[in-house]
């Protein structure tokens, strides 16, 4: 097959494209999304609040994926194994009206309100020098993308997060207690939850680093502006004693879940095997992409400057979060051998 | 960025909100191009303009249109845009392939032709969307009318490089067509 016949395999006949037309149905649905352009043109490759943001995102997911089980009993039911990932738009107002309804404690004292949580085998992020000796702490074998945009420069950094577990185990007294103590009202802990543990397992992960300060603790995603690229194996919650539709129905009644983000949670078709990742609504807009052949999550902020990319194939959980351009991260994203 | 999904009104209408000048006239300075580049991935105009639709959306809604890097965006994104909606959308029936052929490439008196082009159109999508996604959007971009240039440009590659990757491109392009 020569040049001109992958022309010709290519070639698409004569055609004509009604611009006008084309404006005047694009004008109609901005006005109908009330959409509002950029007009200053955006920083690229700066490290803003938001890129600090959206690393600590990912490092949720890929410390999510490095948490391990370690000792189930047979009752225990595996209840949460993500098969694919969707984002469920997070507004400032619900992360304010959920603040309040833990009394202005932080998200880990917040759960700590419901049970008490133990790590088994604690997360313990270390550097690595090359990708193979990554791959060999991790167990399995780490995809690295095979092109990058030339903004991306310099050799990356290998961070490895060993297999980890934890138990987090729910305690209708310390519920009470902790509701009393913040003098809030929450509702009772159903009995069935109650003494009802959550075997929490996932990991090991991989991160690489693009752009890495040399004195960044390869486990403070946040000091990383420029590229990351996670590799984690995904989570697994089982139970011995409570279901995901029962902690959804529990958790979809706490005072501050507003009817939007309940809404969103309901959405979720199979919340057993969905990943649900929070998008700042506020800040970012999030879309589901297809990847590598299977369906992802773009995300990416309203000002352009960037974007993460996260999808789940093969037990294995992804994402590739960085300065970069919707095509650019989804570029770097299917590059991944 | 799912095309199929997207549902809009076939034309305008009067009395829809004006646009930024530099937009207008970035959208009228590209769209034409964007959608040959979709439509070469994907063989159907229609999807091609949703796909390009959905393209100029995602740029309105994240840069402005007087971007300096505002075309090889729209050109990129045209062809990943096109290579993700090709993936999702299945295989599609000969027949609605057929159709979706301009009847003047084909003899219309020929069934058999139009059966072996067929074949053909069908293979060329399977095969681009199967190749390295660099690769085939490197062949969507060049047999759109792209220069080397704007190639090297909308994709972040040397522009001395675009020669090479494009023989590799056309390489594995002619091993899955065997």
């Amino acid at each position: 097959m020569n040049d001109n016949e992958i022309e010709k395999a290519l070639a698409t006949g004569d055609w004509g494209v009604d611009t006008e037309s084309a404006l005047a149905r694009f004008r109609l649905r901005a006005e109908r999304e009330r959409v509002v352009p950029i007009v200053a043109a955006p920083r690229r490759r700066v490290a803003t609040g938001w890129i600090r943001g959206l690393a600590a995102a990912a490092a949720v997911v890929v410390v999510a994926g490095a948490l391990a089980l370690s000792g189930a009993a047979d009752t225990v039911l595996k209840i949460f194994e993500p098969k694919q990932v969707v984002g469920v738009p997070v507004t400032q107002s619900d992360v304010s009206y959920l603040g309040q309804a833990c009394g202005g404690l932080s998200p880990q004292q917040c759960l700590g309100a419901y049970g008490t949580f133990a790590w088994t085998t604690p997360p313990q992020p270390k550097e690595v020098q090359t990708l193979s000796l990554a791959a060999g702490a991790a167990g399995f074998s780490v995809q690295t993308p095979s092109s990058l945009p030339s903004s991306v420069t310099g050799q990356p950094r290998y961070g490895v997060v060993n297999q980890s577990s934890a138990t987090y185990t729910f305690s209708a007294d310390a519920t009470r207690q902790a509701a009393a103590k913040q003098s809030r009202t929450i509702p009772p802990l159903p009995a069935n939850i109650d003494g009802a543990r959550l075997f929490i397992t996932g990991g090991p992960a991989v991160v690489q680093v693009w752009g890495a300060p040399a004195n960044a603790n390869p486990g403070e995603l946040a000091n990383i502006p420029t590229l990351v690229v996670g590799q984690a194996k995904a989570p697994v919650i089982s139970s011995d004693g409570v279901t995901v539709a029962e902690l959804q129905s529990y958790l979809l009644k706490q005072p501050g879940i507003s009817p939007q983000l309940a809404a969103a949670i309901r959405a979720i078709v199979d919340p057993a095997s969905t990943l649900p990742v929070p998008v700042p609504a506020e800040l970012a807009i999030s879309h589901p992409v297809t990847v590598q052949g299977v369906q992802g999550l773009f995300i990416g902020d309203n000002t352009g400057i960037a974007s993460a990319v996260v999808w789940q194939k093969g037990g294995m959980i992804y994402e590739v979060i960085g300065s970069l351009t919707e095509a650019q991260a989804l570029s770097v994203a299917n590059s991944m051998r | 960025m799912e095309a199929s999904s997207v549902t809009l009104p076939a034309g305008g209408r009067e009395g829809a909100g004006p646009l930024p000048a530099a937009f207008e006239r970035l959208f009228r300075g590209e769209y034409a191009r964007v959608v040959g580049i979709a439509q070469r991935v994907l063989g159907d105009q229609g999807e091609a303009e949703d796909v390009a639709q959905e393209v100029f959306m995602s740029f309105y809604r994240a840069h402005p249109a007087d971007a300096p890097y505002a075309a090889p965006w729209l050109h990129a994104a045209a062809a990943h845009a096109a290579l993700n909606a090709l993936r999702a959308r299945g295989r599609r029936s000969r027949r609605e392939t057929a159709e979706a052929m301009p009847s003047d490439t084909l003899a219309p008196d020929d069934p058999a032709a139009i059966a072996v082009a067929t074949e053909t159109r069908d293979e060329v999508r399977t095969v681009l969307a199967r190749i390295p996604e660099r690769s085939a959007a490197l062949l969507a971009l060049r047999y759109s009318g792209l220069s080397y240039a704007e190639i090297a440009q909308a994709l972040d590659v040397r522009a001395s490089s675009v020669g090479t990757l494009l023989r590799r491109a056309e390489d594995a392009f002619r091993r899955e067509m065997k």
